[in-house]
C-alpha cells in the first residue's frame, strides 16, 4: 500500500502556528504588492472562496478582513525538514514531491507498524505532536489513487482506499481530479462524452492517445486500475532555478539585468549549497501576453559561480529583443554534475579562466548569508541609492 | 580575360584554398578566388582576411585581365569537366565562361578591384626548412587546437620561437591551457635561422600550411613585422599573427629524475581507449594508480559505470594517483613516432610530461585533472 501525506494547507498552517494571536482568522501567504498572488490559504479564508495562485486583490476583495502574511520560506523549509524525518522513521522509501507533500511506501512495514491505517494513524499523531500540524494521508494500492485518497477528507483527513473498493472509486471519480489531466484534456474528455475517470474505460485506447497524446495510455491504464508508477525514495536534482514576477512589466534592460544578478546569486547559492556544477544555463521570460519563452547555452566547462551563471543569463538577455514588455524573469541551471567530479587543473594558473577569484567571493557571501540571512550581504548594484548614505 | 589552363595544374590548389573560402570572413568576397592572367600563367588569391594565398601557375594566356568568381562553384567545375585543357574566358564584365562547345558555364563573378589586398612585404629575412619537417611540427602542434569561441590569443596560436643560446633551435609550442606541446627542429649553425621575438601564429592559419606542404623539398619561412610568411616557389601563404603574451613555459618541461617510466606506446594507447569508452562530455577523467610495478586506470561515470584496467609497469617508490583525461595522452601519443614513450610524473597535482624514448624534437606535458 502506498501513502501519501499532505500537510494541511501547510504555509498558512504554519503561519498559524507561529502567530497564535492570528488563529481562527482568515489568513493568506503571499506577497501584498499590486500583483501578489496567494501561495497559500488558510481553510478559514478557503470558506470565501480564496485559494492559492487567486491574485491578491481579488482575495482581498472577497475578504476585506484577510491577514496577509509575506511568505517566510526558510521557516517552511525548516518544519517541512521535521515532516519528512517524521516519515522517514516509518518507512526507508519517503518520496518528497514538494515541501509539504510526500509518498511513502508501506510495503514491508507490516510487522513494525500493523495495517497500514494503523500506521498513517500514527504519522498523523506523530506530526502532531512534533510539530503541531495537522495534515491529511490517503491509503491506496495505486500511488495515483493515494493522492486523490488523501485530498478526499481535508483537513485532518484519513482515506483508505482498498482493493475491493478501488474499482468504485475510479467508477465515481471526476476524471478531472485524476493526476495530469488538465484544463485541455478534461474538456477533451468531456466531449466525448467521458465524466468520471469509469466512463474512460468505454473509450478505446487508440481514440484516447489521438485526443490526448501520450498521456492517453496513461489515462486508459489509470481507468483500468493499473499504475506502474512507484514511490521513489530520491529523485536527484535535474536543475535549479529561480523566477520572479515583476511588480510593474518592464522593458528596462538595466532593471532586468538587476533581476538576473539577484537571481544568479540565489541559484548559484543553491548550486553551491547542494555540490552540483551546472552545464547549461537558460533565460526564461514572460511577456505582457503571457508569451513565455527559454534561452539555454551550454557553457565550455560547468560552473557554480554567480558570476558565470550571472553573465551567461546577461548575454542571453542581451541578444533577445524585447518587443514586448517583461512580466516574468528567471534564470535556470540543469545539465548537473557533482562538483566533487575531478576537473582539469590549469598548466598556467594565472591565466585560467577568470573565474577562480570569483570562488572565493562567492564563499565568503555563501557563509555570510547562512549566518546572518541572505538579505545580509549582496551586490552593491542590488542596493537602493538610499542604503548608500553614510551617516 | 582569356586563358586555357590544364585542369591538373589547379584543380588540387583549387582543392586546398577551399578551407580558407569556406571560412566565414565579414566580406562577402572572401567566398571567391581572385585569378589575374598575365603573359605566362595565372595569379590566383584566396584569403579569410587573417590567412591569404598566393600561388602561379603557367597557363596560354590569351588576353590578361582579372576575375573574382565563386571559389567552390569553379572547382566543382574544374575538377567534374571531362577534357584537360579547359578554356576561361570572362565574355564580358565579371561574366565567365568555362568550357568547350560541348560542355559550357557562364557564371557571374564579382568585381575583382573589391578583393582584398595581399600585403607586399619587403626585406624578410627568410630562412628554410625542410617541407615534411615543418609538416610534422605543425601537426604535433595544432592537435592541441582551440575552441571555436577561444578568444585566448596564446591558445588561438602557436608561440614560434627561434635562439641561437646553446643550440639553434626553431620551437612550436602550442597549449590550450591544460597541456602543451613543444616541438623542436634543430640547425647546425647560426646562420641558417636568424633569431628573433617569439611570435604568436593562429593554429587556423598553420592548418591552412600544412595542405600545400609537400612530401619533399624545402620552403622558406619569413616573419615580418605582423606577418608569418611560408614560401614556396611557386606558392606563398601569409598569416596575420595574433598579439599577445605567450606564458612562461619553460619551466613546465623541466623533466624530475625520478620515475621516468617507460610504456610501450601501442599497448598504452589501447589501454588508454579501453578507458575512454565511458568517459562523457561531464566525466572526463580517469584515475591512474601507479604502485609497486604496476599501473592501474580505473574510470567512473555515475551515467554508465565504471572501468579498470592494470599493466605491468616499472615502478617503485611511493604511490602516485592522479586523474587525468585520457584523450590528452592519446593526442600525444599520437604525434610520437617511437616503440616506447617515457612518462615523467611527480605527483597527482603537477604536470606530467610525455615524450618519445630516444626523440628530443618533442615534449608533451599534461595537467592532471583534480581530485
Amino acid at each position: 500500500m502506498i501513502l501519501h501525506i499532505d500537510m494541511d494547507a501547510f504555509f498558512a498552517s504554519v503561519e498559524h502556528l507561529d502567530h497564535p494571536e492570528l488563529k481562527g482568522k482568515a489568513l493568506v501567504v503571499g506577497g501584498d504588492s499590486g500583483r501578489g498572488v496567494v501561495a497559500a490559504a488558510s481553510y478559514e479564508a478557503r470558506r470565501y472562496g480564496i485559494h492559492s495562485a487567486m491574485p491578491m486583490f481579488m482575495a482581498k476583495q472577497r475578504c476585506p478582513r484577510l491577514v496577509i502574511v509575506p511568505p517566510r520560506k526558510d521557516r517552511y523549509s525548516e518544519v517541512s525538514r521535521s515532516v519528512m524525518a517524521i516519515l522517514h522513521r516509518y518507512s526507508p522509501i519517503v518520496e518528497q514531491v514538494s515541501i509539504d507533500e510526500a509518498y511513502l511506501d508501506a510495503a514491508g512495514c507490516g510487522r513494525l507498524f500493523g495495517h497500514p491505517r494503523a500506521m498513517a494513524s500514527a504519522i498523523k499523531t506523530d506530526i502532531l505532536n512534533r510539530v503541531a500540524l495537522t495534515c491529511s494521508i490517503g491509503i491506496a494500492p495505486l500511488k495515483f489513487l493515494a493522492k486523490i485518497a488523501s485530498d478526499m477528507h481535508k483537513p485532518d483527513g484519513l482515506t483508505v482506499i482498498t482493493r475491493e473498493t478501488l474499482s468504485d472509486v475510479i467508477a465515481s471519480l471526476p476524471v478531472e481530479k485524476v493526476p495530469g489531466v488538465g484544463r485541455h484534456a478534461h474538456e477533451q474528455l468531456r466531449r466525448m462524452g467521458v465524466a468520471t475517470l469509469g466512463e474512460v474505460r468505454k473509450i478505446r485506447p487508440s481514440v484516447l492517445v489521438e485526443r490526448l497524446g501520450k498521456f492517453g495510455h496513461r489515462l486508459s491504464d489509470l481507468a483500468h486500475g493499473r499504475d506502474e508508477s512507484t514511490v521513489i525514495p530520491h529523485s536527484p536534482t535535474k536543475s535549479i532555478s529561480t523566477e520572479r514576477t515583476l511588480s510593474a512589466d518592464t522593458r528596462d534592460r538595466e532593471q532586468l539585468k538587476q533581476h538576473l544578478l539577484a537571481q544568479s546569486q540565489e541559484v548559484g547559492r543553491q548550486l553551491r549549497r547542494q555540490g552540483f556544477l551546472a552545464r547549461t544555463i537558460t533565460l526564461k521570460l514572460k511577456n505582457t501576453d503571457f508569451k513565455q519563452m527559454t534561452r539555454s547555452v551550454t557553457l565550455d566547462h560547468p560552473s557554480q559561480s554567480s558570476e558565470t551563471l550571472y553573465r551567461t543569463a546577461e548575454s542571453l538577455l542581451a541578444r533577445q529583443a524585447l518587443d514586448r514588455a517583461v512580466r516574468l524573469i528567471g534564470v535556470g541551471a540543469s545539465g548537473l554534475i557533482a562538483d566533487t567530479t575531478p576537473r582539469q587543473a590549469c598548466l598556467f594558473p594565472g591565466m585560467g579562466r577568470k573565474e577562480n577569484g570569483w570562488n572565493k567571493v562567492d564563499r565568503a557571501v555563501d557563509q555570510i548569508a547562512e549566518r546572518f540571512g541572505r538579505s545580509a550581504v549582496h551586490r552593491g548594484s542590488l542596493s537602493p541609492p538610499d542604503d548608500l548614505s553614510m551617516d | 580575360m582569356k586563358f586555357i589552363i590544364n585542369k591538373f595544374q589547379i584543380v588540387n590548389v583549387l582543392a586546398k584554398v577551399q578551407g580558407l573560402t569556406g571560412r566565414r570572413s565579414n566580406l562577402a568576397i572572401t567566398e571567391n578566388v581572385l585569378i589575374r592572367a598575365v603573359n605566362n600563367g595565372i595569379h590566383l588569391t584566396a584569403t579569410d582576411l587573417e590567412t591569404g594565398f598566393e600561388g602561379f601557375y603557367p597557363a596560354s594566356v590569351e588576353k590578361e585581365g582579372a576575375v573574382a568568381v565563386s571559389a567552390k562553384k569553379i572547382f566543382e567545375i574544374l575538377r567534374e569537366f571531362p577534357s584537360e585543357d579547359i578554356l576561361i574566358h570572362e565574355v564580358e564584365n565579371k561574366w565567365i565562361e568555362i568550357g568547350n562547345e560541348k560542355v559550357q558555364y557562364h557564371i557571374v563573378g564579382m568585381n575583382p578591384d573589391d578583393f582584398p589586398e595581399t600585403p607586399h612585404i619587403m626585406d624578410v629575412d627568410f630562412f628554410s626548412i625542410e617541407a615534411s619537417i615543418l609538416e610534422k611540427m605543425i601537426e604535433r602542434s595544432v592537435i592541441i587546437s582551440a575552441a571555436g569561441d577561444e578568444k585566448r590569443a596564446h591558445i588561438n596560436g602557436v608561440f614560434v620561437e627561434r635562439t641561437h643560446h646553446d643550440v639553434n633551435r626553431l620551437r612550436f609550442v602550442s597549449t590550450d591551457g591544460s597541456r602543451l606541446n613543444a616541438v623542436n627542429h634543430f640547425y647546425a649553425s647560426s646562420e641558417n635561422i636568424p633569431a628573433g621575438e617569439g611570435v604568436l601564429v593562429p593554429k587556423k592559419g598553420l592548418n591552412e600550411v600544412a595542405k600545400f606542404l609537400d612530401i619533399e623539398g624545402e620552403v622558406q619561412i619569413g616573419i615580418k613585422d605582423s606577418n608569418f610568411i611560408v614560401k614556396k616557389e611557386k606558392e606563398t601563404i601569409i598569416i596575420r599573427m595574433l598579439e599577445g603574451e605567450f606564458p612562461k613555459y619553460e619551466d613546465i618541461l623541466a623533466k624530475g629524475n625520478d620515475h621516468l617510466i617507460k610504456l610501450d606506446k601501442i599497448k598504452f594507447g589501447k589501454m588508454l581507449k579501453r578507458m575512454s569508452i565511458l568517459a562523457t562530455d561531464n566525466y572526463k577523467g580517469a584515475v591512474f594508480t601507479f604502485d609497486d610495478n604496476k599501473l592501474v586506470v580505473t574510470a567512473t561515470n555515475p551515467d554508465y559505470g565504471e572501468s579498470k584496467e592494470e599493466t605491468e609497469i616499472e615502478f617503485t617508490g611511493k604511490p602516485i594517483e592522479a586523474a587525468f583525461n585520457p584523450k590528452f595522452f592519446m593526442d600525444t601519443l599520437s604525434v610520437i613516432d617511437e616503440e616506447n614513450v617515457i612518462i615523467n610524473i611527480v605527483d597527482g597535482s603537477r604536470p606530467c610530461i610525455v615524450e618519445g624514448d630516444t626523440d628530443k624534437t618533442f615534449i608533451g606535458v599534461i595537467m592532471p585533472m583534480r581530485i
